[in-house]
């Protein structure tokens, strides 16, 4: 499958193609099953779970309402600390800011921990474009560069790929011998990537939170890479997106309970790493440069709206990936964005326009499991339905709208018109009773239904794949009134 | 772009009222603490049950004497060749008082620690209920040393030892400057990247072993 054609343009074609792959099916099935399982034991060591959600959902929202004031906090504490801050408009600007400062300091080799920000941006690849070699250390983003693909989910990045396909991936770019233990191509990536962390000039990494009141990023993993990427190199870039500032040292806390219990289901990830600015004194370990890069990226749109707002509290967890009905069929690739899942069809199309992604608010059947696992309390269903309704009526906060869905904005309006008033529902519901009679055969509606759906093309869309179900022969309304007149 | 983000937030101000008016706002719940108060030996117990959980490895001993026979065990066990220590004082007393045949080196280079089957550092911190070490690098140069080799061995204090994540962080925060770099250390470096199996030790030690000293002061 040619991954380079996967756009968020053809979703429905991408979606398509992922159903008929078997071994992409299986991969998923266990990922989605092992990933719940693990999430619903961790969360059970936490005695008010629902309690920590809303303090994490308290603190994004009051972070995100004074954003302003507790990013300039970071950026001038985090200089007092001695890193530098830059302000980044967008991925162009993040690009030209990081292959300048590599240039100026004639860095040529970078090692990079995971960084869903840098993927968004594409940073590896400007950075080829300027003859700097960018090395994935993450060993799931490793392997989908070798393999020159992209990520399938924000937490395990190559979770499509089986085993197999791996071990011949290193067979054929590393020339190592074949197998097919897990732990000798593990042992064989830690070898070959020491080389590489040894001779880097620079390391780029993301962040998962800035603390406004100290000026530090934390950053979780379990490989240890994030620690070498930003403790060995002379000069360490770390990108972080606006949103990922929180008031509080303390805040972390809250955090760090739900974060990887979310993500991987576990208790704590092996490491979390607390940078505060640079040397304090000439025998302290580390770079000799720290950069912070502050990236807007269209997120400061999302400010504009309570309810786009709230796509800003995500601290990319995965949780509702995993949760997601819609994306334990199709996978990432099918989104054809760096963000896949229920969170990625809510911040894909306000990120790179409503015009381009307009499918993916539609990827999904409205279920709420996404809501009930989202650590932060996204309620992404709402945000699904925004994004429609801006589709439907033209209003995308975006310049470029997608065409107006005119007819389905009509039929709702029509739908509005008669729900809204009760004496034409139940007359409406009479009518189409009757009319529905000659199609239901055994409590369906069998073959006629489909001659209806032809003659009004815009039904076929629902029922290709879902029955039509009839109206039951009496309404609860008239159930109602006919047993108090019984009980009179 | 903060002018830009004032800009955005006052667009919201009208949306929010009509927003806030519609929510039942739920009152912010208090977290409890995951594990009560209790004696410092129980919260040893913990932290050793915790580490084991996630294949780290804890030997806890009364004083420095038995800390150092512990240490040169874990060093032969281990088959140890080369191992690097950080500046720690209780490192260094330790290492003096252990006659082990691996070759130790202080004050390494990075390039020096490639080649280091073993590095020895002390954890200023420890939290009992995840099994984790805290790691501040203003008390201790400990950075590389307790990363690149393929064997952590930690020194840890046990009347240092927290219940929890919370009063850890608040003691990094509030006594004096916070330092450059705080590392919270969870049993051995792992990933889960190929097919969601567990393997152990991929970019960070593959084993990691702490040693408990109850009562320090004692032998101070």
């Amino acid at each position: 499958m040619d991954l380079q054609t996967q756009t968020t343009e053809t979703f429905d074609e991408n979606a398509r193609r992922a159903l008929v792959d078997p071994q992409l099916r299986s991969a998923l099935r266990k990922l989605t099953v092992t990933f719940g399982e693990r999430r619903a034991q961790a969360i059970g060591s936490v005695d008010d779970w629902e309690g920590l959600r809303e303090r994490a959902r308290a603190i994004k929202d009051e972070t995100l309402s004074h954003l302003d004031k507790y990013l300039a906090d970071f950026a001038d504490k985090a200089e007092r600390a001695g890193a530098q801050i830059h302000w980044a408009d967008d991925g162009k600007d993040v690009c030209e800011l990081i292959i300048r400062l590599l240039q100026e300091r004639n860095a040529k080799q970078v090692v990079k921990s995971k960084s869903m920000a840098t993927e968004e941006i594409h940073l590896n690849a400007a950075l080829e474009a300027a003859g700097i070699t960018p090395v994935e250390t993450d060993l799931g983003e490793w392997i989908i560069q070798l393999a020159h693909e992209t990520p399938s989910h924000i937490v395990v990045p190559a979770i499509h790929k089986s085993k197999k396909q791996i071990a011949d991936l290193f067979v054929e770019k590393l020339g190592i011998e074949p197998t097919d233990d897990v732990d000798r191509l593990t042992s064989a990536a830690r070898r070959i990537l020491r080389q590489r962390f040894a001779e880097a000039d620079a390391g780029i990494s993301g962040v998962n939170f800035g603390v406004a009141e100290t000026g530090s990023i934390l950053i979780l993993e379990n490989e240890g890479n994030i620690r070498l990427t930003t403790g060995l190199p002379k000069i360490h870039i770390a990108l972080m997106g606006i949103e990922k500032v929180i008031p509080r040292f303390a805040d972390l806390d809250v955090f760090l309970k739900l974060l990887p219990r979310s993500g991987t289901g576990q208790r704590l990830t092996a490491y979390q790493s607390i940078i505060t600015g640079t040397k304090k004194s000439p025998g302290d370990e580390g770079p000799e440069e720290v950069h912070i890069i502050l990236m807007d990226n269209g997120r400061s749109r999302m400010l504009a709206h309570p309810v786009t707002r709230q796509s800003l509290a995500c601290i990319r967890c995965g949780a509702c990936l995993n949760a997601c009905p819609v994306y334990q069929q199709i996978g990432g690739h099918a989104y054809g964005s760096v963000y896949p899942g229920p969170i990625g069809a809510v911040i894909t199309p306000q990120l790179i326009g409503i015009k381009k992604a307009a499918q993916l608010p539609y990827a999904s059947s409205l279920c709420g499991a996404c809501r009930e696992v989202c650590p932060v309390k996204i309620d992404i269903p709402e945000l699904l339905l925004h994004l429609r309704a801006q589709i439907a009526e033209g209003t995308a906060i975006t310049t470029e709208a997608p065409p107006r869905k005119a007819l389905e904005s009509f039929a709702f309006r029509m739908y509005a018109f008669a729900w809204s008033r009760p004496w034409l529902y139940e007359l409406g519901g009479r009518v189409l009773r009757v009319l529905q009679r000659p199609a239901v055969r055994d409590g369906r509606i069998g073959k006629a239904g489909k001659l209806m759906s032809k003659l009004m093309p815009p039904l076929g869309a629902w029922t290709a794949w879902r029955d039509a179900r009839p109206l039951a022969p009496r309404s609860f309304r008239e159930m109602w009134r006919a047993d108090n007149q019984q009980r009179g | 772009m903060l002018a830009r983000i004032r800009e955005h937030l006052a667009a919201s101000a009208p949306f929010d009222r009509v927003h806030q008016a519609s929510l039942a706002m739920h009152e912010v719940g208090q977290t409890s603490r995951e594990v009560e108060p209790s004696t410092s030996r129980g919260l040893i117990d913990l932290f050793r049950e915790s580490l084991e959980a996630v294949n780290g490895n804890c030997t806890i001993v009364a004083d420095e004497a038995e800390a150092a026979a512990s240490l040169k065990q874990v060093i032969e066990l281990n088959n140890l060749q080369r191992v690097a220590v950080s500046d720690s004082p209780i490192v260094g007393r330790l290492m003096q008082r252990t006659d082990s045949t691996a070759e130790v080196l202080s004050n390494a280079e990075p390039e020096a620690l490639f080649n280091c089957d073993g590095g020895i550092t002390s954890a200023q911190w420890g939290i009992a209920e995840t099994g984790t070490l805290v790691l501040e690098t203003k008390s201790e140069r400990h950075r590389l040393v307790s990363l690149v080799p393929a064997m952590h061995i930690a020194i840890l204090a046990g009347d240092r030892i927290f219940g929890t994540m919370s009063e850890a962080l608040a003691a990094v925060s509030t006594a004096g400057e916070l330092s450059r770099t705080v590392t919270f250390i969870t049993g051995p470096s792992r990933t889960s990247d190929i097919e969601l199996t567990l393997a152990i030790g991929v970019h960070g030690p593959a084993r990691l072993h702490v040693i408990v000293i109850e009562d320090v002061k004692q032998t101070v």
